[in-house]
């Protein structure tokens, strides 16, 4: 069945009226939650919840650790310690490729300013290195910092 | 005239808002979709480099990278196709570059502010400065990450930092009886030690769990009824779907950047404070020099502007800026209104500075 259009060209929702009581009410609700998170009693429940939580559970997160160890040796397989020191020694040598890698950088930019300075003509002197210039100007002003 | 009416009966009205609604709430939606290349890893760490749309003679000559928080995806930034942050900007010409922590596993659980500031930035932003060949560079910095942006600005940022943009930075927990999180937190009520020594890193649905916390009924209920009611809107459905699927995918938050995170900022403000040490060097924020924008949310409940207002004054940049915005902590730039308030502003600021 078609709904019946209104004066304005919108049509009418019977609905609208409940959905208004609804915004109402859940902003309401909406705000006296806020008050209620915002409360010292709130947070001294929560904390008290989780550390119950964790103080209950520790006992059995440490058995059920020792057993996966157990386990995981007697299958001659790794255990997350073991993985995670072989991931904590990647991370430093992919430190040391970083290093590298801005050495490299580093090399590859004083390569193109040198290319980009004018050449000395053949049976000219050559000209004081603009290189050694440049890299005692940066010491300098890195003796500034 | 009858022909232009469409009469559906109701039942398959029904059938297919349920239809609609299961397929936003089970599925991903295509997010994160601006081509980009990836550029440098270390560890879980990313840098990638967008790939520009304007030519290189159109494009503003100093890059920005783009740091966000540590616990949440950020392809927020990016969130989908002709509402992204990251496409706005390529259109504006910056040569733009994202640092994406990734998630980090339980190797990673040591991890602190003195290692993501004075390792993987450094580093990150060296190369940006290989693959740029540009010396000076801006960056964004947005809730954590805005932590993270303000310590390095503080400590290296005499190594080519021009601008720093800061979006909802949580920087001064003076305000303790203001912040729902740090109530929560409390030594009274919280054991940090115990819950970094039980989980390692913090995991994503407990730190999931605390923000929706805040506004528990908006959240958990309010934010499926708004769906429901405007479910035959394609538009609002697949912002809703976007977001959804970036709400949902969270990430771990590492042990020692969690206990950093309570106990030197949300209960001993050590940061404001000028007492936070890191690696041995004290964060001084009045080291910044850096042309400085700070954003806030009016309408923030995560991070009130409370939080972010005070560096406005402890800062020694001569070119600062603070700008507020209606909407959200997330809202201001991936809401309905960013494209039109806040990101046209971020533009308008940092193109002025990025010649």
């Amino acid at each position: 069945m078609a709904e019946a259009p209104l004066h304005d060209g919108k049509s009418f929702d019977p609905m609208e009226p409940w959905r208004e009581v609804r915004d109402l009410y859940m902003n309401a609700w909406g705000k006296s939650m806020v008050d209620m998170v915002n409360t010292e009693a709130y947070a001294q429940a929560t904390g008290a919840m989780l550390n119950n939580y964790l103080t209950v559970s520790a006992p059995f997160r440490e058995a059920f650790e020792k057993a996966m160890l157990k386990t995981l040796e007697q299958l001659a397989m790794p255990s997350r310690a073991d993985v995670v020191a072989i991931a904590e020694r990647m991370t430093n040598i992919e430190m040391r490729l970083d290093d590298l890698d801005a050495k490299l950088d580093n090399i590859q930019r004083l390569i193109v300013q040198a290319g980009a300075a004018p050449r000395p003509r053949a049976g000219e002197a050559p000209q004081p290195s603009k290189k050694k210039q440049t890299t005692k100007a940066k010491q300098t002003k890195r003796g500034k910092k | 005239m009858a022909e232009d009416t469409v009469i559906t009966d109701p039942v398959t009205a029904a059938a297919d808002r349920l239809k609609t609604l299961t397929r936003v709430m089970t599925t991903k939606a295509a997010i994160a979709q601006t081509p980009k290349e990836l550029i440098w890893t270390l560890n879980k760490a990313k840098l990638y480099r967008y790939i520009p749309v304007l030519p290189k003679a159109k494009r503003h000559p100093i890059p920005l990278l783009l740091v966000f928080a540590l616990m949440n995806r950020p392809y927020i930034l990016d969130l989908r196709r002709g509402h992204s942050f990251v496409e706005y900007m390529l259109k504006q010409g910056y040569d733009l570059y994202l640092l994406d922590w990734g998630a980090p596993g339980p190797e990673d659980k040591n991890l602190k502010f003195d290692d993501y500031t004075l390792d993987y930035m450094p580093r990150a932003i060296r190369k940006l400065k290989a693959i740029s060949g540009v010396e000076e560079f801006s960056l964004l910095g947005w809730c954590i990450g805005a932590i993270l942006t303000t310590i390095y600005a503080s400590l290296r940022g005499d190594e080519g930092l021009r601008n720093l943009i800061l979006l909802t930075a949580p920087l001064d927990f003076s305000n303790r009886q203001g912040l729902t999180f740090a109530r929560w937190t409390d030594e009274r009520y919280f054991d940090v030690d115990k819950v970094v020594a039980a989980f390692g890193n913090m995991p994503g649905e407990m730190i999931d769990y605390g923000a929706k916390a805040l506004k528990p009924v908006e959240n958990y209920i309010g934010n499926y009824v708004k769906l429901w009611d405007n479910i035959e809107d394609p538009r609002m459905v697949e912002g809703w779907h976007a977001m959804n699927t970036w709400v949902t995918d969270n990430v771990p938050l590492a042990g020692g950047v969690f206990r950093q995170l309570i106990v030197d900022l949300y209960r001993n403000d050590k940061l404001m404070r000028g007492e936070l040490m890191i690696r041995g060097e004290r964060v001084e924020i009045s080291r910044i020099h850096a042309n400085l924008l700070t954003v806030i949310a009016e309408g923030d409940h995560i991070t009130p502007g409370c939080q972010s207002e005070p560096i406005m004054s402890k800062v020694s940049s001569a070119d600062k800026e603070l700008f507020r915005v209606k909407g959200g902590h997330i809202g201001i730039m991936a809401g309905s209104g960013a494209s039109k308030l806040t990101w046209p502003h971020i533009d308008g600021w940092l193109a002025l500075r990025s010649q």
